[in-house]
């Protein structure tokens, strides 16, 4: 299923990036911004699915209060890092901590009041109307005979109506396009009402236009409603116009941590996805831009003169129409 | 706020649904229990029939009325009941339209245990626990057989088919050397009867079903959470393997309690929830309340075919229900195959 991946990535597609691109300026946030909740931390972190290891050895701060984003090749372990800090798998070695407390201590339904969780591949139940999947986010807040209740449906409309999903409350799920059942998706763990979002891969099967939709959506549940957010990100224009901090993997490990600034450059994309590029100024945010080196016919990775025309940027993000002018050849 | 106070339409519609769906259910299950109770080799009208029941009238309308025939009546009721929600609740817990616990061996394992315990010459009391017993059994016995393909939808159905033969052939085995005065009970564990009911056993039987009816009834949130698989479920704060497993237990003891009472009858537990469905919607709370109505409606109904209509004398009611059964697995079988299969 996992047929979208990219191996390389896509160069940013700013022509639809419209003016309410939110301008990621890459700054680092501070100490003082970070002092506060939802700081996961992990200390030699091992994951493992039976015994082939996946995630080893791993020490990593995420920022409170920010957009993280995780990137890395494919089967770096990016999925499977996402599902060991929300739980869904136990680590092998070393913790799992939010705000210093180990998260395997913790009772599963006070972490998932604090934590909510877009998986990649959710299961839609048959025929399920969109306000009745939105509902189930309410779980972890009801006890077994609560009845249903108006804090209850206030944070059920919130959700609905902060995705935009409100006049879709009727519709079954399964007919809603992939965009629109994200948005729907993305409801449900904001009923959760968590300060954390995580989502692991959340434009994966979208177009470039839902793709867009979805980044500006959580980029909004981070300002405007002050959610923390970690996500697993394909593409590294994307990742780093979204993206407060960038958490680098490769095989497993850590290859890089920071602000998407300091952290994507030209060496660290060629060691970690083998692909010989350079790094730009995105021109519409400012935030770096993974532009791969155009093709020399006879050898691979030839440097490109001044002249490049990103015929070759291998625009192979999840189904994307972003063939048309995304290429920055006015640099 | 003006939000707050919108009627949430389709939710309100498919309640509503339900609600309707539930009363005719329910009408038709106090006219059918007066039927039943009133006809038989001795008519008494249904009103009669009906105050007979809670002691009013004449004193030989009451005896067959409370000593013979209801006790007939209480079981269908309860096992059509237990069965249907046992079925609806098996569906949706391995995501298998087909899965129900006559097609994956259960009811099957609840016969041998209660003629394991027969032949060891236990007390009638106790045939709930080994039933139940033999529930779990069977439980082991597939996931054994059919873990290693992760519960493929076709997959576990044939092997839960063989598992209800294999044990069905074990039943057999014992029955046939059965002492004589148990042989007569051998329709009841190889195809599923109603006749001889007595009190005790609707008493220690219904008491057992209903207790575990409100457990699962009780744990129809989780079952929601865990539709929407298990990275959701786990992020909404369950641990989807351990909850499945327990609510797995619970639609086991349930379906064998049921078994207890009647045998292994066939089709209800199958074709009640796709019908509720048809009728009412996605599986919810409410609609497992109709599923069971509707169980105990159907298996009432099918008694009464084999009582009053068919004119076969002492036709188990379990010969009726896999008559309807068979060609029902089979056009959902042929449906299930022509889907694309759904990665879950």
């Amino acid at each position: 299923m996992s047929s979208a991946k990219t191996s390389a990535p896509s160069a940013a597609p700013s022509a639809a990036a419209g003016p309410d691109a939110r301008p990621a300026d890459g700054s680092a946030v501070t100490a003082a911004e970070t002092g506060g909740a939802n700081r996961l931390a992990t200390r030699g972190l091992g994951l493992r699915y039976g015994d082939r290891t996946i995630v080893d050895g791993l020490d990593l701060e995420l920022p409170g209060n920010a957009v993280t984003a995780i990137v890395g090749p494919n089967a770096c372990g990016k999925s499977t890092l996402l599902r060991g800090l929300v739980r869904l798998l136990d680590p092998a070695a070393g913790t799992v901590t939010l705000d210093g407390a180990d998260i395997h201590r913790m009772p599963a339904r006070t972490l998932a009041k604090r934590m909510g969780l877009l998986p990649q591949q959710p299961v839609t139940p048959e025929a399920v109307t969109v306000e009745a999947l939105v509902r189930l986010g309410r779980y972890p807040h009801q006890r077994m005979l609560s009845p249903w209740s108006k804090a209850d449906q206030a944070a059920v409309e919130e959700a609905l109506e902060r995705t935009g999903t409100a006049e879709l409350r009727d519709r079954q799920v399964d007919r809603l396009s992939g965009g629109q059942r994200q948005r729907v998706w993305i409801a449900l763990a904001l009923a959760q009402e968590t300060d954390l979002l995580l989502l692991d891969e959340p434009t994966t099967f979208l177009d470039l236009r839902h793709q867009l939709d979805v980044l500006d959506l959580v980029a909004d549940l981070h300002t405007e409603a002050g959610r923390t957010v970690v996500m697993v990100l394909h593409d590294l224009g994307q990742a780093a116009r979204y993206a407060d901090h960038l958490v680098v993997l490769k095989d497993g490990r850590l290859a890089a941590a920071g602000p998407p600034s300091e952290v994507l450059t030209a060496e660290l994309v060629e060691t970690v996805f083998q692909v010989p590029c350079r790094v730009v100024p995105d021109p519409e945010t400012g935030t770096p831009l993974v532009v791969p080196r155009a093709r020399v016919r006879g050898s691979r990775g030839a440097a490109g003169s001044d002249a490049s025309t990103g015929a070759d940027a291998s625009d192979g993000s999840a189904g994307s129409g972003a063939t048309a002018s995304a290429a920055p050849a006015a640099l | 706020m003006t939000a707050l106070t919108l009627p949430a339409r389709a939710l309100t519609r498919r309640r509503t649904r339900t609600a309707l769906w539930s009363l005719v259910a329910a009408a038709l299950l106090v006219v059918l229990t007066g039927v039943a109770l009133g006809t038989g080799q001795v008519d008494i009208p249904v009103w009669d029939a009906l105050r007979a029941l809670v002691g009013q009238g004449e004193p030989g309308n009451v005896l067959v009325v409370q000593q013979f025939r209801a006790p007939r009546v209480v079981s269908a009721l309860i096992a059509g009941a237990g069965l249907a929600m046992a079925g609806s609740m098996l569906q949706r817990l391995f995501r298998n339209p087909l899965a129900a616990p006559d097609t994956i061996g259960i009811t099957g394992g609840a016969s041998f245990g209660a003629v394991l315990m027969l032949a060891g010459g236990a007390s009638q009391q106790l045939i709930p626990v080994a039933a139940v017993g033999g529930g779990l059994l069977a439980a082991l016995l597939l996931g054994g057989f059919a873990w290693r393909s992760k519960m493929a939808v076709t997959r576990l159905v044939l092997v839960g088919l063989a598992v209800q033969q294999g044990l069905a052939a074990a039943v057999n085995l014992m029955i046939v050397r059965f002492p004589a005065e148990l042989a007569s009970s051998a329709l009841q564990w190889t195809t599923g009867s109603l006749y001889g009911r007595n009190w005790t056993e609707v008493w220690i039987g219904g008491t057992a079903i209903a207790l575990t009816a409100i457990a699962v009834l009780l744990c129809q949130r989780r079952v929601s959470v865990l539709d929407l698989g298990e990275d959701s479920a786990g992020g909404l704060g369950l641990n989807p393997a351990r909850d499945r497993l327990w609510l797995l237990l619970l639609t086991i003891t349930l379906a064998s309690l049921a078994a207890a009472l009647t045998g292994p009858v066939a089709f209800v537990a199958l074709a009640v929830p796709h019908l509720v469905r048809l009728l009412a919607g996605p599986p919810t709370l409410g609609t497992l309340g109709l599923t069971a109505l509707t169980g105990a409606v159907l298996l009432l109904s099918a008694d009464l075919l084999v009582l009053h209509v068919i004119p076969v004398h002492g036709l188990p009611v379990g010969a009726v229900t896999a008559t309807l059964g068979a060609p029902w697995l089979l056009v959902l079988m042929i449906r299930q195959g022509r889907l694309p299969q759904r990665s879950s």
